[in-house]
C-alpha cells in the first residue's frame, strides 16, 4: 500500500510558484501534481503577487463513493 | 497531598514563560517552588540543586538544536552528584516529546500544549486529565431556559393571527408526502414488531405512492443515477469505528460551545469519517445534508447507499449506519425542510435517533424549489410530527441567499416558528449570519460584516425570547477558495454570533467557496481550529457594532412588524406566500413548482 493509499479524500498543496502569472501558475502548479503522480488534480486558487503566485493545489486520492483503499490497511507497517 | 519542594530549570538562553506558568500553578498547588533564571550553565544548575535538595528537577527546554546532547549530560551529572537518588526528574517544553523523555533517563515528558494543570495533576498523583477525558461530551439542549413569549406583544399576536389561519387552512388537507410518513412509520414499527405480512403490504403502499426515479427503484430495482449499494465491508467498517475520538493534544472543544457542522460527501463511509474528526477537533454536533434531489422526488430509497455527488442519500439504513458514528454526547440534525419527503424525513429522523430537525415553510417554498401550498401542508404535518417525537426544529431563513430582505425573511421565519409553538414544538431561529445580497446591494456591510449580523440578533431578542442559532452555515458570500481567508471569515462569523448570545452556531469548512469537488476532511479542521482561536481570542469581552448597528436594528424591527401586517391584511398565507408578500420576484424568490396540485382535501 503506498502512502498515498492513507489519505483519506484530498491532498492539497499550497507553495509559492516563481512565474510570470496566474496562467502559467496555473499550469506549472498541475504539471507539479502530475509529476508527484496525483492524476485527479485541481487549482483551489492562485494569487499573484510579488515574483509569482501563491497556489494551492488539490488532489483527490478518493472521492466519496469511490474504492478506499485505506479501508483495508490492516498488517502493513505504519 | 503532601507539599513538595520544586526546582524549575529553564535550559534555554531566555525562553522560560512556560515554566513560570507551572510554578504558579504549582505554587498555588501548595508546593515550594524555586525557580532558577536562564542561560546557567549545567554544572551551575547542579550547584543549585545540590544546595536546595528538591522533590522534583522540571527541566524546560524550547529550542530544540542540540536537545538530546543537553539532555543525556544534564541526567549524567544527576545521576553523577546524587541527585537523582532523592528528586525525580522533568522535562518538558516545545521541542520536547514525552517519547524522548524515557530515552534520554528522565522520570517524566512532557510535549508542547501540555497545561500547568496537568503537570500539578501529575506531580500529584492525581489522574491526568487527557485531552480525550476533556472531550467527554454532554449533550446540550438548545432550546433550554427559553420561555417563547413574545416580548413584541404586538408582533405576538401577528403571528398567532397568521399561524392560526394556517393551521385552519391546512387543517383539512393531506398530500403523498403526509401519507408517506404514516406508511413509513407503519412499515418500521411492523418491521420492527416482525411482522412481514404487514411489512410487504406496506411496502407496496408506499411504493405506490413515489415516483422518478425513486419509483424506478422499488418498482424494477434500477438504482438512482450516480448511487450504488454500500458493500459488506464498507458498513462493517462504518460499525466498528470508536465513538471516542480523541482531541488532538492540547486542542480545547470550542470553548464549550454548541458548533455545529455539516456532512454529506455523498458516501456514509466518508462522512462516518468527517463526522468523526469534526467531533474529534470540537464540534458539538452535526448536520446531515441529502442530494437535492431528494427534496423534488415523491418517496426516499431503502437500503445504504453511496452517492458520487454531494449529499447523502437520506434513508433509514444510511442514517442508522451514521448515527454509528455520531458520540453520544454530540447533537445530530436530520434536516427535513425544503422538499416533498418533509414529513417523512421527521419520522426517519426520530427513528434513527436524531436530536435535532429543520424545518421552514417559506425557505422552501420561496428558495428551493416547493410549492408553497404543498410544502404549507407537509410543513404543518413535519412540525407536528417533530412536536411529538420531542425533537426540536430550526427555521432556517436562507431565502435570504436568494435576494429576500431580512425583513421578509424573517416575518417568515416568525410565523412559521408560531405555527411550531401552537403545534406544541420547540422552534429555533436560524438567521442568516452573512454578506447577503441585501446587504451588499444596500451597502449594510460597506465598512464592516458586523454591524447588520448584531441587528438581526437584536432584533429577534427584542421580538421573541427564543433561542437563535445562526447559519447555515454562517460567513456565506465572504469565504473565497483561499483557505485562510475562509476560515478567518468563517471563525469571526462564528464568534460574533456566539459573542452576541445565540445558542448554537453551524460552520462550513475552509472549502465552503470552492467548487471543484467535495469538501476535503482537512478543510473541516482549518475551520473548527480558527473558530476555536477566534473563541479563544475574543473570550467573554463581547464584540460590539457601531451605532449603524442599532440604526439597522430600528429598520429591520419596523420592516419584519410592516411584512407581519400585510401577510395578516391578506388572511391567506398560501396566497401571500405564490403574490411574493414574504418575498417576490424582485427579491429574487420564486414559488416553487415541485409538488404543485398535489394537495388534496380529506373528505
Amino acid at each position: 500500500m503506498s502512502v498515498k493509499d492513507r489519505i483519506i479524500d484530498a491532498c492539497d498543496i499550497e507553495t509559492f510558484l516563481v512565474c510570470d502569472g496566474v496562467e502559467e501558475g496555473k499550469k506549472l502548479g498541475l504539471r507539479l501534481m502530475a509529476e508527484l503522480g496525483f492524476s485527479d488534480a485541481d487549482v483551489v486558487f492562485c494569487e499573484e503577487g510579488g515574483s509569482g503566485v501563491r497556489i494551492r493545489l488539490r488532489a483527490y486520492v478518493h472521492r466519496p463513493a469511490s474504492v478506499y483503499r485505506w479501508h483495508s490497511r490492516g498488517g502493513e507497517p505504519s | 497531598m503532601t507539599p513538595k519542594k520544586m526546582l524549575l530549570v529553564p535550559l534555554d538562553p531566555v525562553h522560560d514563560v512556560g515554566l513560570k506558568l507551572i510554578a504558579r500553578a504549582l505554587h498555588n498547588a501548595g508546593h515550594e517552588t524555586t525557580i532558577l533564571p536562564p542561560d546557567l550553565s549545567l554544572e551551575e544548575i547542579i550547584s543549585k540543586a545540590k544546595a536546595t535538595s528538591p522533590d522534583y528537577i522540571m527541566v524546560s527546554r524550547t529550542i530544540s538544536y542540540g536537545t538530546a546532547e543537553v539532555l543525556a549530560r544534564f541526567v549524567d551529572l544527576c545521576d553523577a552528584s546524587g541527585i537523582r537518588e532523592h528528586a525525580k526528574l522533568v522535562v518538558g517544553g516545545l521541542s520536547m516529546r514525552p517519547e524522548m523523555a524515557q530515552e534520554y533517563g528522565f522520570d517524566a515528558g512532557f510535549g508542547p500544549n501540555t497545561t500547568p494543570e496537568e503537570v500539578v495533576a501529575w506531580v500529584d498523583g492525581k489522574r491526568i486529565e487527557t485531552a480525550s477525558a476533556r472531550h467527554s461530551l454532554t449533550k446540550p439542549d438548545i432550546t433550554q431556559g427559553y420561555s417563547y413569549a413574545f416580548r413584541d406583544t404586538v408582533a405576538g399576536e401577528l403571528c398567532y393571527d397568521i399561524a392560526q389561519t394556517i393551521l385552519e387552512w391546512a387543517g383539512n388537507k393531506t398530500t403523498a408526502g403526509i401519507e408517506r410518513a404514516k406508511v413509513r412509520a407503519d412499515l418500521e414499527e411492523a418491521r420492527a414488531q416482525g411482522d412481514e405480512s404487514s411489512a410487504k403490504e406496506l411496502l407496496a403502499k408506499y411504493a405506490g405512492l413515489t415516483s422518478g426515479d425513486v419509483r424506478k427503484w422499488y418498482d424494477l430495482g434500477i438504482p438512482v443515477p450516480h448511487t450504488r449499494a454500500l458493500t459488506a465491508s464498507e458498513i462493517s467498517l462504518i460499525e466498528s469505528l470508536s465513538l471516542e475520538s480523541p482531541l488532538p493534544p492540547g486542542q480545547k472543544p470550542l470553548e464549550g460551545r454548541t458548533v455545529m457542522v455539516q456532512y454529506g460527501t455523498g458516501c456514509p463511509v466518508m462522512d462516518a469519517q468527517h463526522i468523526a474528526l469534526s467531533l474529534a477537533w470540537g464540534a458539538r454536533g452535526v448536520v446531515h445534508f441529502d442530494p437535492s434531489w431528494g427534496a423534488r422526488t415523491e418517496g426516499l430509497l431503502e437500503g445504504a447507499w453511496s452517492h458520487q455527488h454531494d449529499g447523502t442519500v437520506l434513508t433509514l439504513e444510511n442514517l442508522k449506519l451514521i448515527k454509528r458514528a455520531i458520540h453520544p454526547g454530540a447533537l445530530w440534525q436530520v434536516r427535513a425542510h425544503r422538499g416533498l419527503n418533509t414529513p417523512e424525513t421527521v419520522v426517519l429522523a426520530h427513528l434513527a435517533g436524531a436530536d435535532l430537525t429543520k424545518v421552514n415553510i417559506v425557505y422552501g417554498s420561496l428558495g428551493a424549489g416547493s410549492d408553497p401550498a404543498r410544502l404549507t401542508v407537509d410543513g404543518v404535518e413535519a412540525m407536528r410530527l417533530a412536536a411529538r417525537y420531542g425533537m426540536p426544529f430550526d427555521v432556517v431563513t436562507n431565502e435570504e441567499l436568494c435576494g429576500v430582505p431580512a425583513r421578509k425573511a424573517f416575518a417568515g421565519m416568525l410565523i412559521v416558528a408560531t405555527v411550531g409553538l401552537m403545534l406544541g414544538g420547540r422552534p429555533v431561529l436560524q438567521p442568516l449570519f452573512a454578506n447577503s445580497p441585501e446587504a451588499m446591494v444596500r451597502g449594510l456591510s460597506e465598512d464592516n460584516f458586523v454591524d447588520f449580523n448584531y441587528a438581526k440578533m437584536a432584533v429577534l431578542r427584542e421580538i421573541i425570547d427564543a433561542p437563535i442559532w445562526p447559519g447555515a452555515p454562517v460567513g456565506f458570500m465572504t469565504q473565497t477558495p483561499d483557505r485562510c481567508q475562509s476560515a478567518t471569515m468563517t471563525a469571526l462569523h462564528a464568534a460574533l454570533a456566539l459573542n452576541l448570545g445565540a445558542s448554537a452556531v453551524t460552520i462550513a469548512s475552509s472549502d465552503e467557496a470552492y467548487a471543484g469537488g467535495p469538501i476535503s476532511a482537512h478543510a473541516r479542521v482549518d475551520t473548527l481550529k480558527s473558530t476555536a482561536a477566534a473563541l479563544r481570542f475574543f473570550g467573554s469581552s463581547g464584540i460590539g457594532a457601531t451605532p449603524r448597528g442599532d440604526v439597522y436594528a430600528s429598520e429591520l424591527r419596523e420592516g419584519i412588524m410592516e411584512t407581519l401586517r400585510r401577510v395578516r391584511e391578506r388572511r391567506d398565507f398560501v396566497a401571500a406566500l405564490y403574490e411574493g408578500l414574504l418575498g417576490d420576484k424582485d427579491d429574487g424568490a420564486y414559488p416553487g413548482r415541485a409538488g404543485k396540485d398535489t394537495v388534496r382535501e380529506i373528505r
